[in-house]
Protein backbone atom coordinates (compact mmCIF):
# COMPACT_ATOMS: atom_id res chain seq x y z
CA UNK A 1 0.00 0.00 0.00
CA UNK A 2 1.04 3.41 -0.80
CA UNK A 3 1.92 6.10 1.48
CA UNK A 4 -1.05 7.68 3.35
CA UNK A 5 -1.58 10.29 1.34
CA UNK A 6 -4.62 12.75 -0.50
CA UNK A 7 -6.18 9.88 -2.76
CA UNK A 8 -6.63 7.56 0.20
CA UNK A 9 -8.62 9.47 1.93
CA UNK A 10 -11.17 9.96 -0.93
CA UNK A 11 -14.55 8.61 -0.26
CA UNK A 12 -14.82 5.60 -2.48
CA UNK A 13 -18.53 4.98 -1.41
CA UNK A 14 -20.16 8.07 -0.93
CA UNK A 15 -23.19 7.09 1.05
CA UNK A 16 -21.46 5.29 3.71
CA UNK A 17 -18.41 7.54 3.50
CA UNK A 18 -15.57 4.39 3.39
CA UNK A 19 -12.71 5.70 1.95
CA UNK A 20 -10.14 4.06 -0.79
CA UNK A 21 -7.58 3.10 2.14
CA UNK A 22 -10.17 1.60 3.60
CA UNK A 23 -11.05 -0.49 0.56
CA UNK A 24 -7.59 -1.08 0.31
CA UNK A 25 -7.06 -2.41 3.59
CA UNK A 26 -10.44 -4.81 3.06
CA UNK A 27 -8.29 -6.61 0.05
CA UNK A 28 -5.09 -6.82 1.71
CA UNK A 29 -7.48 -8.47 4.42
CA UNK A 30 -8.19 -11.54 2.02
CA UNK A 31 -11.15 -9.64 0.46
CA UNK A 32 -11.07 -11.31 -3.16
CA UNK A 33 -14.78 -9.88 -4.11
CA UNK A 34 -17.26 -6.69 -3.80
CA UNK A 35 -19.38 -8.61 -1.00
CA UNK A 36 -16.01 -9.51 0.28
CA UNK A 37 -15.73 -5.62 0.47
CA UNK A 38 -18.45 -5.11 1.65
CA UNK A 39 -18.47 -7.40 4.42
CA UNK A 40 -15.49 -5.73 5.99
CA UNK A 41 -16.29 -2.31 5.38
CA UNK A 42 -20.04 -2.12 4.88
CA UNK A 43 -19.54 -0.21 1.37
CA UNK A 44 -22.28 -0.20 -1.23
CA UNK A 45 -24.83 -0.79 1.75
CA UNK A 46 -26.05 2.77 1.87
CA UNK A 47 -28.72 4.91 -0.05
CA UNK A 48 -27.37 4.37 -3.57
CA UNK A 49 -26.62 0.47 -3.12
CA UNK A 50 -23.35 0.59 -4.11
CA UNK A 51 -24.31 2.41 -7.93
CA UNK A 52 -21.28 4.75 -7.65
CA UNK A 53 -18.75 2.57 -5.85
CA UNK A 54 -19.01 -0.85 -7.09
CA UNK A 55 -17.01 -0.53 -10.48
CA UNK A 56 -14.57 1.32 -8.45
CA UNK A 57 -13.84 -1.44 -5.77
CA UNK A 58 -14.15 -4.07 -8.94
CA UNK A 59 -11.31 -2.13 -10.56
CA UNK A 60 -9.35 -1.86 -7.58
CA UNK A 61 -9.71 -5.97 -7.08
CA UNK A 62 -8.69 -6.47 -9.73
CA UNK A 63 -5.82 -4.33 -9.82
CA UNK A 64 -4.70 -6.14 -6.51
CA UNK A 65 -4.65 -8.98 -8.64
CA UNK A 66 -6.57 -10.70 -5.94
CA UNK A 67 -7.90 -13.20 -8.89
CA UNK A 68 -8.86 -12.37 -13.02
CA UNK A 69 -10.20 -9.02 -13.98
CA UNK A 70 -13.23 -10.80 -15.57
CA UNK A 71 -14.02 -13.02 -12.65
CA UNK A 72 -13.90 -9.80 -10.50
CA UNK A 73 -18.19 -10.20 -10.40
CA UNK A 74 -20.52 -7.18 -8.67
CA UNK A 75 -22.32 -7.69 -5.81
CA UNK A 76 -25.91 -9.22 -5.35
CA UNK A 77 -28.25 -6.30 -7.03
CA UNK A 78 -31.79 -6.96 -5.43
CA UNK A 79 -34.96 -4.85 -5.61
CA UNK A 80 -35.86 -1.72 -5.32
CA UNK A 81 -33.82 -0.17 -8.55
CA UNK A 82 -34.43 3.25 -7.14
CA UNK A 83 -35.56 4.04 -3.12
CA UNK A 84 -39.61 3.67 -3.03
CA UNK A 85 -41.97 4.51 -0.49
CA UNK A 86 -43.32 1.38 1.87
CA UNK A 87 -46.98 2.62 0.93
CA UNK A 88 -46.52 1.95 -2.66
CA UNK A 89 -45.86 -1.59 -2.52
CA UNK A 90 -48.98 -2.08 -0.24
CA UNK A 91 -51.25 -0.43 -2.59
CA UNK A 92 -49.69 -2.90 -5.18
CA UNK A 93 -52.39 -4.67 -5.35
CA UNK A 94 -55.04 -2.36 -5.66
CA UNK A 95 -53.94 -1.01 -8.97
CA UNK B 1 -0.36 -28.50 0.57
CA UNK B 2 -1.81 -30.56 3.46
CA UNK B 3 -2.21 -28.60 6.70
CA UNK B 4 -2.89 -30.34 10.01
CA UNK B 5 -5.02 -28.88 13.02
CA UNK B 6 -6.56 -30.67 15.98
CA UNK B 7 -9.77 -29.21 14.43
CA UNK B 8 -11.30 -28.06 10.90
CA UNK B 9 -14.09 -26.20 11.19
CA UNK B 10 -16.48 -26.23 7.75
CA UNK B 11 -18.34 -23.02 7.84
CA UNK B 12 -17.19 -19.20 8.12
CA UNK B 13 -20.40 -17.65 9.46
CA UNK B 14 -21.24 -16.26 13.02
CA UNK B 15 -21.03 -19.51 14.31
CA UNK B 16 -17.92 -21.11 12.82
CA UNK B 17 -15.83 -18.24 13.89
CA UNK B 18 -17.23 -17.74 17.25
CA UNK B 19 -16.42 -21.68 17.99
CA UNK B 20 -12.89 -20.82 15.65
CA UNK B 21 -12.44 -18.34 18.23
CA UNK B 22 -12.58 -20.02 21.70
CA UNK B 23 -10.92 -23.16 20.15
CA UNK B 24 -7.97 -21.31 19.29
CA UNK B 25 -8.12 -19.32 22.59
CA UNK B 26 -7.96 -22.65 24.67
CA UNK B 27 -4.66 -23.69 22.60
CA UNK B 28 -5.83 -25.86 20.12
CA UNK B 29 -4.38 -25.70 16.40
CA UNK B 30 -7.59 -24.27 14.21
CA UNK B 31 -7.92 -24.47 10.64
CA UNK B 32 -11.61 -22.96 9.58
CA UNK B 33 -12.79 -23.81 5.60
CA UNK B 34 -15.08 -21.41 4.53
CA UNK B 35 -16.59 -22.29 0.90
CA UNK B 36 -17.38 -18.30 0.21
CA UNK B 37 -16.45 -15.46 2.50
CA UNK B 38 -17.31 -14.72 6.19
CA UNK B 39 -20.78 -13.65 6.55
CA UNK B 40 -21.92 -15.40 3.29
CA UNK B 41 -25.11 -17.24 4.49
CA UNK B 42 -27.70 -16.68 7.13
CA UNK B 43 -25.24 -14.08 8.81
CA UNK B 44 -25.10 -11.67 6.25
CA UNK B 45 -28.87 -12.01 5.39
CA UNK B 46 -30.70 -11.77 8.71
CA UNK B 47 -31.91 -9.03 10.86
CA UNK B 48 -29.86 -7.94 14.10
CA UNK B 49 -31.15 -9.00 17.33
CA UNK B 50 -29.74 -10.32 20.05
CA UNK B 51 -33.44 -11.15 21.42
CA UNK B 52 -34.11 -12.84 24.29
CA UNK B 53 -38.04 -12.36 24.53
CA UNK B 54 -38.56 -14.37 21.25
CA UNK B 55 -37.07 -17.80 23.13
CA UNK B 56 -38.47 -20.91 23.93
CA UNK B 57 -38.95 -20.78 27.84
CA UNK B 58 -36.04 -23.47 28.59
CA UNK B 59 -33.01 -24.67 27.65
CA UNK B 60 -33.59 -22.41 24.53
CA UNK B 61 -34.04 -19.13 26.68
CA UNK B 62 -31.50 -20.09 28.91
CA UNK B 63 -28.99 -20.11 26.30
CA UNK B 64 -29.33 -17.02 25.62
CA UNK B 65 -29.73 -15.69 28.42
CA UNK B 66 -25.93 -16.97 28.74
CA UNK B 67 -25.23 -15.30 25.45
CA UNK B 68 -26.45 -12.09 26.27
CA UNK B 69 -24.17 -11.94 29.05
CA UNK B 70 -21.11 -12.66 27.11
CA UNK B 71 -22.43 -10.26 24.59
CA UNK B 72 -22.41 -7.36 27.45
CA UNK B 73 -18.36 -7.47 27.28
CA UNK B 74 -17.37 -9.05 23.82
CA UNK B 75 -16.61 -5.84 22.02
CA UNK B 76 -13.85 -5.43 24.79
CA UNK B 77 -12.89 -9.41 24.68
CA UNK B 78 -12.37 -9.45 21.09
CA UNK B 79 -10.97 -5.87 20.82
CA UNK B 80 -13.34 -5.01 17.98
CA UNK B 81 -16.23 -2.91 17.95
CA UNK B 82 -19.47 -5.43 17.49
CA UNK B 83 -21.68 -2.49 17.54
CA UNK B 84 -23.78 -4.30 20.11
CA UNK B 85 -26.41 -2.04 21.79
CA UNK B 86 -29.02 -3.24 24.41
CA UNK B 87 -32.13 -0.77 24.05
CA UNK B 88 -34.49 -2.80 25.43
CA UNK B 89 -37.20 -4.93 23.31
CA UNK B 90 -41.17 -4.86 22.88
CA UNK B 91 -43.39 -7.79 21.52
CA UNK B 92 -46.93 -6.45 20.03
CA UNK B 93 -49.89 -8.03 21.05
CA UNK B 94 -53.21 -7.40 18.94
CA UNK B 95 -56.33 -9.79 19.97
CA UNK B 96 -56.80 -11.91 22.77
CA UNK B 97 -55.59 -14.80 21.48
CA UNK B 98 -52.08 -13.21 21.48
CA UNK B 99 -52.46 -11.64 24.94
CA UNK B 100 -53.06 -15.17 26.24
CA UNK B 101 -50.44 -16.90 24.71
CA UNK B 102 -48.09 -13.45 25.51
CA UNK B 103 -49.33 -13.81 28.70
CA UNK B 104 -48.53 -17.99 29.41
CA UNK B 105 -45.37 -16.96 27.88
CA UNK B 106 -43.83 -14.11 29.77
CA UNK B 107 -44.56 -16.04 32.82
CA UNK B 108 -42.39 -18.88 31.98
CA UNK B 109 -39.55 -16.75 30.67
CA UNK B 110 -39.78 -14.90 34.51
CA UNK B 111 -39.09 -18.36 36.14
CA UNK B 112 -36.15 -18.56 33.98
CA UNK B 113 -34.70 -15.46 34.96
CA UNK B 114 -35.63 -13.54 31.71
CA UNK B 115 -36.64 -9.43 33.29
CA UNK B 116 -39.71 -9.15 31.40
CA UNK B 117 -43.59 -7.47 31.38
CA UNK B 118 -46.75 -6.93 29.83
CA UNK B 119 -47.06 -3.48 29.29
CA UNK B 120 -50.11 -1.35 28.04
CA UNK B 121 -50.38 -0.03 25.05
CA UNK B 122 -50.64 3.71 26.96
CA UNK B 123 -46.94 2.63 28.52
CA UNK B 124 -45.48 1.14 25.06
CA UNK B 125 -46.65 4.23 23.69
CA UNK B 126 -43.82 6.28 26.06
CA UNK B 127 -41.20 4.05 24.94
CA UNK B 128 -41.94 3.54 21.19
CA UNK B 129 -44.11 6.69 18.93
CA UNK B 130 -45.74 5.19 16.08
CA UNK B 131 -47.30 1.73 17.82
CA UNK B 132 -50.82 1.18 15.76
CA UNK B 133 -54.04 2.14 17.71
CA UNK B 134 -55.40 -1.03 17.89
CA UNK B 135 -52.97 -2.49 20.06
CA UNK B 136 -53.78 -4.41 23.41
CA UNK B 137 -50.67 -3.91 24.91
CA UNK B 138 -47.08 -4.98 24.68
CA UNK B 139 -43.95 -7.19 26.19
CA UNK B 140 -41.13 -5.18 27.54
CA UNK B 141 -37.91 -6.56 28.51
CA UNK B 142 -34.88 -4.39 29.31
CA UNK B 143 -32.29 -6.97 28.29
CA UNK B 144 -32.98 -7.33 24.36
CA UNK B 145 -30.37 -6.20 21.97
CA UNK B 146 -28.78 -5.92 18.36
CA UNK B 147 -25.61 -6.26 16.72
CA UNK B 148 -24.18 -5.79 13.95
CA UNK B 149 -23.35 -8.95 12.10
CA UNK B 150 -20.97 -8.18 9.65
CA UNK B 151 -18.89 -6.63 12.20
CA UNK B 152 -20.00 -9.49 15.36
CA UNK B 153 -18.77 -12.33 12.56
CA UNK B 154 -16.09 -10.33 11.51
CA UNK B 155 -15.04 -9.64 14.98
CA UNK B 156 -14.94 -13.11 15.78
CA UNK B 157 -12.65 -14.03 12.55
CA UNK B 158 -9.53 -11.21 13.55
CA UNK B 159 -9.55 -12.34 17.40
CA UNK B 160 -9.18 -16.03 16.19
CA UNK B 161 -6.50 -15.10 14.07
CA UNK B 162 -4.84 -13.54 16.59
CA UNK B 163 -4.99 -16.56 18.68
CA UNK B 164 -3.93 -18.39 16.45
CA UNK B 165 -6.41 -19.81 14.40
CA UNK B 166 -5.90 -20.31 10.51
CA UNK B 167 -8.83 -19.02 8.44
CA UNK B 168 -8.83 -20.15 4.75
CA UNK B 169 -11.83 -18.20 2.45
CA UNK B 170 -12.57 -19.27 -1.04
CA UNK B 171 -12.09 -23.05 0.46
CA UNK B 172 -15.01 -25.10 -0.28
CA UNK B 173 -15.35 -28.33 1.57
CA UNK B 174 -15.12 -31.17 -1.83
CA UNK B 175 -15.03 -33.88 0.29
CA UNK B 176 -13.99 -35.42 3.85
CA UNK B 177 -11.08 -37.94 4.47
CA UNK B 178 -12.14 -41.39 6.47
CA UNK B 179 -10.07 -44.02 7.67
CA UNK B 180 -11.74 -47.27 9.38
CA UNK B 181 -15.03 -45.65 9.63
CA UNK B 182 -13.61 -42.29 11.40
CA UNK B 183 -13.67 -38.94 9.97
CA UNK B 184 -10.07 -37.64 9.98
CA UNK B 185 -9.98 -34.49 7.79
CA UNK B 186 -11.31 -32.59 4.75
CA UNK B 187 -10.59 -32.10 1.15
CA UNK B 188 -10.97 -28.20 0.11
CA UNK B 189 -10.46 -26.23 -2.60
CA UNK B 190 -7.06 -24.64 -0.99
CA UNK B 191 -5.53 -28.35 0.02
CA UNK B 192 -6.13 -31.08 2.34
CA UNK B 193 -7.07 -30.67 6.20
CA UNK B 194 -6.23 -33.36 8.57
CA UNK B 195 -7.29 -32.65 11.68
CA UNK B 196 -8.38 -35.25 15.04
CA UNK B 197 -11.61 -33.08 15.00
CA UNK B 198 -14.31 -32.04 12.23
CA UNK B 199 -16.81 -29.19 13.06
CA UNK B 200 -19.86 -29.24 10.78
CA UNK B 201 -20.81 -25.55 11.24
CA UNK B 202 -22.20 -24.49 7.81
CA UNK B 203 -25.85 -23.36 9.07
CA UNK B 204 -28.29 -24.46 6.28
CA UNK B 205 -25.78 -25.74 4.31
CA UNK B 206 -24.86 -28.29 6.50
CA UNK B 207 -27.12 -31.56 5.15
CA UNK B 208 -25.62 -30.93 1.59
CA UNK B 209 -22.33 -31.71 3.67
CA UNK B 210 -23.84 -34.44 5.60
CA UNK B 211 -24.88 -36.30 2.36
CA UNK B 212 -21.13 -36.54 1.62
CA UNK B 213 -21.06 -39.12 5.32
CA UNK B 214 -23.89 -40.29 4.01
CA UNK B 215 -25.96 -38.91 7.19
CA UNK B 216 -29.56 -37.46 6.69
CA UNK B 217 -29.31 -34.36 9.06
CA UNK B 218 -32.44 -32.92 10.24
CA UNK B 219 -32.25 -29.29 8.78
CA UNK B 220 -33.90 -27.77 6.47
CA UNK B 221 -33.15 -24.35 4.65
CA UNK B 222 -36.06 -21.54 5.27
CA UNK B 223 -36.01 -18.27 3.61
CA UNK B 224 -36.70 -15.40 5.42
CA UNK B 225 -36.99 -11.90 3.27
CA UNK B 226 -36.06 -8.71 5.09
CA UNK B 227 -36.33 -5.38 4.10
CA UNK B 228 -33.72 -2.07 4.46
CA UNK B 229 -35.16 1.46 5.05
CA UNK B 230 -32.90 4.47 4.05
CA UNK B 231 -30.65 5.48 6.80
CA UNK B 232 -32.85 8.07 9.02
CA UNK B 233 -32.80 9.61 12.19
CA UNK B 234 -33.34 7.56 15.25
CA UNK B 235 -36.78 6.04 15.35
CA UNK B 236 -36.99 2.52 16.35
CA UNK B 237 -36.19 2.44 19.80
CA UNK B 238 -35.51 -1.22 20.51
CA UNK B 239 -36.14 -4.24 19.26
CA UNK B 240 -39.72 -4.89 18.20
CA UNK B 241 -41.73 -8.26 17.18
CA UNK B 242 -45.13 -9.01 16.67
CA UNK B 243 -46.75 -11.41 18.72
CA UNK B 244 -47.62 -13.37 15.32
CA UNK B 245 -43.86 -14.47 15.11
CA UNK B 246 -44.39 -15.94 18.77
CA UNK B 247 -47.99 -17.58 18.03
CA UNK B 248 -45.98 -18.98 14.64
CA UNK B 249 -42.81 -20.44 16.19
CA UNK B 250 -44.48 -21.94 19.11
CA UNK B 251 -47.74 -22.66 17.86
CA UNK B 252 -48.30 -23.42 14.27
CA UNK B 253 -50.70 -25.76 14.87
CA UNK B 254 -52.91 -22.38 15.36
CA UNK B 255 -52.19 -21.36 11.69
CA UNK B 256 -52.99 -24.26 10.27
CA UNK B 257 -56.00 -22.89 8.72
CA UNK B 258 -55.24 -19.67 8.46
CA UNK B 259 -56.47 -17.70 4.73
CA UNK B 260 -54.13 -15.05 5.51
CA UNK B 261 -51.65 -14.92 2.85
CA UNK B 262 -48.74 -13.41 5.52
CA UNK B 263 -49.53 -15.70 7.81
CA UNK B 264 -49.10 -18.54 5.19
CA UNK B 265 -45.59 -17.08 4.52
CA UNK B 266 -44.86 -17.23 7.80
CA UNK B 267 -44.95 -13.31 8.10
CA UNK B 268 -44.06 -12.23 11.92
CA UNK B 269 -43.05 -8.63 12.75
CA UNK B 270 -39.32 -7.76 13.48
CA UNK B 271 -38.18 -4.37 13.40
CA UNK B 272 -35.10 -2.43 14.42
CA UNK B 273 -32.95 0.16 13.53
CA UNK B 274 -29.24 -0.26 13.10
CA UNK B 275 -26.18 2.14 14.33
CA UNK B 276 -26.07 3.92 10.31
CA UNK B 277 -30.16 4.17 10.46
CA UNK B 278 -31.73 1.87 8.13
CA UNK B 279 -34.62 0.24 9.80
CA UNK B 280 -34.72 -3.08 8.82
CA UNK B 281 -38.16 -4.85 8.63
CA UNK B 282 -38.93 -8.70 8.62
CA UNK B 283 -39.67 -11.59 7.65
CA UNK B 284 -40.92 -14.36 6.24
CA UNK B 285 -40.42 -17.77 6.79
CA UNK B 286 -41.08 -19.95 3.91
CA UNK B 287 -39.48 -23.26 3.09
CA UNK B 288 -38.52 -22.74 -0.94
CA UNK B 289 -35.23 -24.73 -0.74
CA UNK B 290 -31.99 -22.63 -1.53
CA UNK B 291 -33.47 -19.70 -3.22
CA UNK B 292 -32.58 -16.74 -1.61
CA UNK B 293 -34.63 -14.23 -4.02
CA UNK B 294 -37.07 -12.00 -3.32
CA UNK B 295 -40.63 -12.04 -4.30
CA UNK B 296 -42.95 -9.29 -4.92
CA UNK B 297 -45.92 -10.78 -2.53
CA UNK B 298 -43.58 -11.64 0.12
CA UNK B 299 -42.44 -7.88 0.34
CA UNK B 300 -46.15 -6.90 0.11
CA UNK B 301 -46.81 -8.70 2.90
CA UNK B 302 -44.03 -7.76 5.48
CA UNK B 303 -44.95 -4.12 4.73
CA UNK B 304 -48.78 -4.64 5.03
CA UNK B 305 -48.05 -6.15 8.48
CA UNK B 306 -45.77 -3.61 9.37
CA UNK B 307 -47.66 -0.39 8.85
CA UNK B 308 -50.49 -2.53 10.24
CA UNK B 309 -48.60 -2.64 13.45
CA UNK B 310 -46.64 0.54 13.31
CA UNK B 311 -48.61 2.95 10.63
CA UNK B 312 -45.65 5.49 10.57
CA UNK B 313 -43.28 3.08 8.78
CA UNK B 314 -45.52 3.61 5.43
CA UNK B 315 -43.79 6.89 4.58
CA UNK B 316 -40.45 5.45 4.87
CA UNK B 317 -38.70 4.79 1.57
CA UNK B 318 -37.17 1.59 1.09
CA UNK B 319 -33.48 0.86 -0.48
CA UNK B 320 -32.74 -2.78 -0.50
CA UNK B 321 -34.37 -6.21 0.15
CA UNK B 322 -32.82 -8.89 1.60
CA UNK B 323 -33.12 -12.52 1.09
CA UNK B 324 -31.48 -15.41 2.73
CA UNK B 325 -32.26 -19.53 4.13
CA UNK B 326 -31.61 -20.03 7.66
CA UNK B 327 -30.90 -23.20 8.87
CA UNK B 328 -34.56 -24.94 10.34
CA UNK B 329 -34.84 -27.93 12.48
CA UNK B 330 -37.74 -29.79 13.77
CA UNK B 331 -37.26 -29.00 17.10
CA UNK B 332 -36.19 -25.19 17.19
CA UNK B 333 -32.84 -26.35 18.91
CA UNK B 334 -29.14 -26.64 17.03
CA UNK B 335 -27.51 -29.80 17.14
CA UNK B 336 -24.08 -29.16 18.92
CA UNK B 337 -22.09 -32.25 19.73
CA UNK B 338 -20.13 -35.34 18.70
CA UNK B 339 -21.66 -37.66 16.34
CA UNK B 340 -22.36 -41.17 17.45
CA UNK B 341 -21.33 -43.63 14.91
CA UNK B 342 -18.94 -41.65 13.11
CA UNK B 343 -15.55 -40.69 15.85
CA UNK B 344 -14.12 -37.57 14.93
CA UNK B 345 -17.14 -35.48 13.72
CA UNK B 346 -19.31 -32.81 15.52
CA UNK B 347 -22.21 -30.56 14.45
CA UNK B 348 -22.37 -27.23 15.61
CA UNK B 349 -25.42 -26.21 13.19
CA UNK B 350 -29.31 -25.45 12.82
CA UNK B 351 -29.59 -22.37 14.68
CA UNK B 352 -32.41 -21.05 11.96
CA UNK B 353 -33.15 -17.25 13.19
CA UNK B 354 -31.22 -17.40 17.00
CA UNK B 355 -27.79 -17.83 15.23
CA UNK B 356 -26.84 -14.30 15.75
CA UNK B 357 -28.02 -14.12 19.87
CA UNK B 358 -26.31 -17.90 20.63
CA UNK B 359 -23.11 -17.14 18.34
CA UNK B 360 -21.71 -16.52 21.66
CA UNK B 361 -22.59 -19.00 23.92
CA UNK B 362 -22.37 -21.53 21.16
CA UNK B 363 -18.30 -21.13 20.68
CA UNK B 364 -18.07 -21.71 24.33
CA UNK B 365 -20.34 -24.82 24.53
CA UNK B 366 -18.45 -26.40 21.63
CA UNK B 367 -14.96 -25.20 23.51
CA UNK B 368 -15.99 -27.22 26.35
CA UNK B 369 -17.11 -30.52 24.82
CA UNK B 370 -14.27 -30.40 22.50
CA UNK B 371 -11.43 -29.36 25.43
CA UNK B 372 -13.12 -30.42 28.26
CA UNK B 373 -15.32 -33.01 28.05
CA UNK B 374 -18.07 -30.89 29.28
CA UNK B 375 -20.00 -27.78 28.48
CA UNK B 376 -20.69 -25.38 31.17
CA UNK B 377 -24.01 -26.26 31.27
CA UNK B 378 -25.94 -29.66 30.58
CA UNK B 379 -26.48 -29.04 26.97
CA UNK B 380 -28.03 -32.57 26.23
CA UNK B 381 -31.05 -31.15 24.80
CA UNK B 382 -28.80 -29.68 21.68
CA UNK B 383 -27.05 -33.39 21.19
CA UNK B 384 -27.18 -34.24 16.88
CA UNK B 385 -27.88 -38.03 18.12
CA UNK B 386 -31.81 -37.37 19.22
CA UNK B 387 -32.37 -37.41 15.80
CA UNK B 388 -31.75 -39.82 13.75
CA UNK B 389 -28.66 -39.30 11.77
CA UNK B 390 -27.92 -42.03 9.38
CA UNK B 391 -29.63 -42.05 6.18
CA UNK B 392 -31.77 -45.45 5.75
Amino acid sequence: MSACGAEDQVFVCRCEEITREEIAEAIADGATTVRGVKVRTEAGMGLCQGRGCRKIIQQMLSQAGVRPAAEVLPSTTRTPVRTAKIAEFINEEDD
Amino acid sequence: MTRTADVAIVGGGVNGCSIAYRLAKAGKKVVLCEKGDFASGATGSCDQMVILQSKNPGIHLKLALDSAELFQTLAQELDYDIEYFKHGGMITIENEMEMNVMTDFVAKQKKIGLEVDIISREDAAKRQRGLGEHLLGCTYSPQDGHVNPFKLNMGFAQAAKKAGAELLIDAEVTDFKMAGGKVVGIKTAKGDVDAETVIISAGAWSPLLGQKLGLKLPIKPRRGQIIVSQPCAPYIVGDILSAQYIVAKYHPETLLNAKDRGIQLGVGLAISQTARGGILIGATREFVDYDVSNTREGIREILKNAARLMPGLKNLNIIRIMGGVRPYTPDGLPLVGYVKGMDGLFMAAGHEGDGIALSAITGKIVAGLICEGKAYTDVSALDPNRFELFAK
